[in-house]
């Protein structure tokens, strides 16, 4: 699985840090998503799936499997 | 052709705190946007199911302003959701400065370092809960006054930089604002927090801290359209939100564990393993104003093959949308194990709640907290003995009276 997030889009909410915190943060200045590995973390994949569809901005993208 | 006598009024009435009006499923049934009236006694759309309020969330032609404000509908008498807020000509670019300004003070890393501060606040109303059992061990205890209104009044007090000695003060002006009904007092209240707010901030122009208002001044130095009305209605507005919302969600959350033993048991059993989705499913089944959110049509829009039209006034029910059978099975089930449960609790798109983080924070820390601590905690009264608040913007209850 490969994540893409679309910062220009992201309006800071975090729920994808809060859903999976080794793969997701936030910008301390701006509160916008910073990707920190393109892969989920170990043990987040499905959190990033939920992160997917919780995202507010639909700003993370997932592709392959 | 409907009728004026046939026009649902709202807010619709409940069976109890738990639940949400049958009439939300009765409408959602008919169509997903209807024809209501608000409180106040104007017309407006009310969106039930979840998709539909997905999409109105997320659509730009929907906003709080209105181009002509003196025709918009009403909602009630209250001096918060009440009617258009906002310049019509620049909200948009209104909004991106203040979710600009508020995102890193709301955002995961603050959050994470408040965490702790979070934990020590919550012990601390939990031994205040204990010494109220204390000093009359026969008479239950009320959870909202010395947990559920507390905790996030000091949470919001210690963010935004709000003396929490002054609480009793926009506790009564929080009230008064929320009042549906409330009119002209309503009004003279939110002048007068406003007020505060701008004595509030001038202290912090001369002090600033590492707080969420000394933040909004330092935006106000640079840029002067940013004007001290604009610096109070926000701060009040937060400080309002604060603790007005989480507090509900904590004695609902309790509500909804102490119903049902066996509920509770399992909770008690695993706390911190089962918070984070308990406390999705709290968020997704708390029915909360009875209005919903309100925004105007900035241009004519097509929902579901209805046509809005400019300027009308659409609820958005997070309540009724969180119980849409077609995306949530046994809607009304409380089901911790429901995934994904992707709820609208804080609306979505643009507009979602900024506090949403904090408020999960706050949730996530609570009900461990007072499990480990109450694993036998008991309601005192049965739930249907248990007011609901219909004549506030934000709902909540009257009281949470446990024992144990
Ligand atoms: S959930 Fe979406 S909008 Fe919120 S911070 Fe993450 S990417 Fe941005």
């Amino acid at each position: 699985m490969k994540i893409t997030t679309d910062t220009a889009s992201c309006v800071a909410s975090g729920q994808c840090v809060l859903l999976a915190p080794g793969t997701f943060d936030q910008d301390e200045e701006t509160g916008t998503v910073v990707l920190l590995t393109g892969e989920p973390a170990a043990g987040e994949e499905e959190a990033v799936r939920q992160a997917e569809l919780t995202c507010p901005a639909a700003a993370i993208r997932l592709t392959g499997s | 052709m409907t009728t004026t006598e046939q026009t649902p009024r709202l807010p619709f009435s409940r069976g109890n705190a738990l639940e949400i009006a049958p009439d939300y499923e009765a409408l959602r049934r008919q169509a997903p946007v209807s024809r209501v009236l608000t409180p106040a006694g104007d017309p407006a759309w009310l969106i039930t199911s979840y998709e539909e309020a997905k999409e109105v969330f997320r659509d730009k032609r929907f906003g709080r302003s209105h181009p002509a404000p003196e025709q918009a509908s009403r909602i009630s008498y209250a001096a918060v959701q009440d009617g258009p807020s906002g310049d019509f000509e620049s909200e948009e670019r209104e909004h991106k400065r203040m979710r600009r300004m508020l995102a890193p003070a709301f955002s995961a890393p603050r959050m994470r370092a408040l965490g702790d501060r979070i934990a020590e606040l919550t012990d601390r109303c939990l031994d205040d809960l204990q010494a109220a059992r204390d000093a009359d061990p026969g008479a239950p205890v009320d959870l909202t006054d010395f947990l559920a209104f507390p905790l996030p009044v000091l949470v919001i007090c210690e963010l935004l930089g709000v003396p929490y000695e002054d609480r009793e003060k926009f506790r009564g002006l929080s009230e008064r604002i929320a009042m549906m009904d409330g009119g002209e007092d309503a009004q003279a209240a939110m002048t007068e927090f406003k007020a505060y707010m701008t004595e509030l901030a001038e202290a912090k122009r001369a002090d600033p801290q590492p707080d969420v208002i000394s933040d909004m001044v330092a935006v106000q130095a640079d840029d002067p359209t940013f004007t001290d009305d604009d610096l109070a209605r926000m701060g009040a507005g937060l400080l309002f939100a604060g603790h007005e919302t989480t507090s509900t969600r904590i004695a609902m959350g309790t509500l909804f564990l102490l119903t049902d033993t066996a509920r509770r048991d399992r909770f008690a059993a695993d706390p911190e393993g089962q918070v984070a989705q308990t406390v999705e499913e709290i968020l997704r089944l708390t029915a909360t104003s009875g209005t919903g959110l309100l925004r105007y049509a900035h241009e004519d829009v097509e929902v579901a093959g209805i046509r809005i039209t400019r300027g009308d006034a659409v609820l958005i029910s997070s309540d009724a949308a969180n119980r849409d059978e077609a995306v949530f099975a046994d809607p009304d089930e409380f089901d911790p194990d429901r995934t994904p449960n992707v709820h609208l609790a804080f609306g979505t798109g643009a507009h979602v709640c900024i506090g949403a983080n904090l408020a999960r924070t706050e949730l996530r820390t609570v009900f461990p907290k007072l499990f480990r601590r109450f694993p036998g905690l008991r309601l005192a009264v049965g739930i249907d003995e248990i007011g609901v608040r219909t004549n506030r913007v934000a709902g909540g209850v009257d009281r949470v009276p446990v024992e144990w």
